[in-house]
């Protein structure tokens, strides 16, 4: 049984929402998202910071949410896959990943849009091996990347 | 319960970390994951934190008269946006390679250094940069050369009540370069096999007049290669410099088999590596940085 501290109440900008949520301090923000909040699109892979699966962009950087302590959350400004309809760029990542079949199962799906994401905010038109670095963080099993790479350079 | 402070100033979080031992958590990259590991498999409550990542005083990167000041909650990515001369190219190196973008956007120097894993990737850098650590606890500050800071595989000088605020980097001339590179399983997202930094400082002729080499994943902590920095001095920074590596240069490294090599193998990269690193190095073939 993992016995936690007590809640503390924090408050983040979420998608654009003000969000307040009482969590333990040291339970990660991607179970907070998950099964506090019920923003399930963030997936948990290997909960480790190893992967990427659980990618968001945090206060404008690209992190992995299984890495963020709850109480790190406070105040900041937090961006996830289910900005996706209002977000200008996961909107195009979105059409962009359909017309190149970038996803199989797609578990690293929203990972791999959040870090293309947080990279096409920083620069509009990066070179292939920009975008390779920058999703350098996201592992997928199943499309052997390129596909992934070919829906951002789009 | 498990006690859990976040404060916004040093002085608050010295205080706290003088009452009650606390483990110190700022990217949470190393901490988190062994505590969610450990969890796992044997279910524990969390440890008792003090969080230092809302401390805005340690992020800064100052320069001084003689060093550069690295305050302890300096990123990775900080540092590769950082403008720093050139011999800081290795270090930034390092900072493009470690893990991948969202462990550079969150790790912090002072947790590589802290954490001393025998492959943190940080540490050849700053033994190359012959780097000194700043400790301060409620009652005193204090430095030391990382190279006395670090004991063993996870083992440092850090004090209970201790917390490490600053990484400060002597001056070097304009002339001096450096270089780094990693050897692993793949590019990124991965703990290297072997990995090697090197600080080369030219006089005004172009001839080497200190040279840093320092092997990392190769033994508990990384070491400097002595025998092959004497052999580098008084040659030409821009000519063939490989050629002067030697195997018998890197016997008193202490590789171990693990599930990444053997020893055997990290024996036979350590020596190529360098080989390959000098030789970028000499002939500026080594992309700058940012």
């Amino acid at each position: 049984m993992d016995l936690r501290s007590d809640k503390i109440a924090i408050s983040f900008n979420l998608n654009g929402d003000d969000t307040a949520v009482a969590v333990a301090p040291f339970d990660s923000l991607a179970r907070v998202l998950r099964d506090e909040l019920g923003q399930t699109g963030t997936k948990i892979g290997c909960d480790a910071g190893d992967c990427g699966a659980c990618t968001i962009i945090m206060n404008d950087a690209q992190v992995c949410s299984c890495l963020i302590a709850a109480a790190q959350a406070d105040g900041a400004e937090i961006t996830t896959i289910e900005a996706g309809d209002h977000n200008h760029w996961l909107a195009k990542l979105q059409h962009a990943f359909l017309a190149h079949g970038a996803a199989q199962c797609g578990i690293c799906t929203p990972g791999m849009m959040m870090a293309a994401c947080n990279l096409l905010m920083k620069n509009a038109s990066p070179g292939r091996q920009e975008i390779s670095d920058s999703l350098s963080g996201v592992l997928c099993r199943c499309t052997g990347y390129q596909k992934i790479l070919d829906a951002v350079e789009s | 319960m498990a006690k859990y402070y976040r404060p916004s100033t040093l002085r608050e979080a010295l205080d706290q970390r003088a009452k009650y031992p606390l483990k110190v958590l700022a990217g949470g990259t190393d901490v988190i994951p062994m505590h969610t590991t450990h969890s796992a498999w044997h279910g524990s409550t969390p440890p008792d934190i003090v969080d230092i990542s809302a401390i805005s005083e340690l992020r800064q990167i100052d320069e001084e008269d003689d060093q550069w000041r690295l305050g302890a909650l300096t990123t990775w990515s900080q540092l590769i946006d950082a403008n720093l001369p050139g011999y800081f190219d290795g270090i930034k190196l390092i900072a493009k390679e470690i893990g991948g973008r969202q462990i550079q956007n969150r790790a912090t120097i002072a947790g590589n250094l802290c954490n001393a894993s025998p492959a943190a990737d940080g540490v050849p850098g700053l033994l190359a940069l012959e780097s000194k650590v700043e400790l301060t606890s409620s009652s005193n500050v204090r430095t030391m050369p990382l190279h006395e800071f670090l004991t063993g595989n996870r083992q440092t000088r850090l004090e209970a009540d201790e917390i490490m605020t600053a990484i400060l980097i002597p001056k070097l001339t304009g002339g001096a370069r450096s270089h780094f590179l990693k050897l692993g399983a793949r590019r990124y997202l991965v703990i290297s096999i072997v990995m090697g930094a090197a600080v080369l400082v030219p006089d005004e002729h172009g001839d080497i007049t200190d040279a840093r080499i320092s092997i990392g994943s190769c033994s508990a902590v990384a070491r400097r290669i002595p025998l092959l920095e004497e052999r580098l001095i008084g040659l030409p920074i821009n000519g063939s410099l490989g050629h002067v590596v030697a195997s018998d240069q890197f016997d008193h490294l202490e590789p171990i088999d693990d599930i990444r090599a053997s020893a055997a193998y990290r024996r036979s990269v350590a020596v190529s590596l360098t080989t390959e690193m000098l030789d970028q190095l000499a002939n500026r073939s080594v992309q700058r940085v940012s």
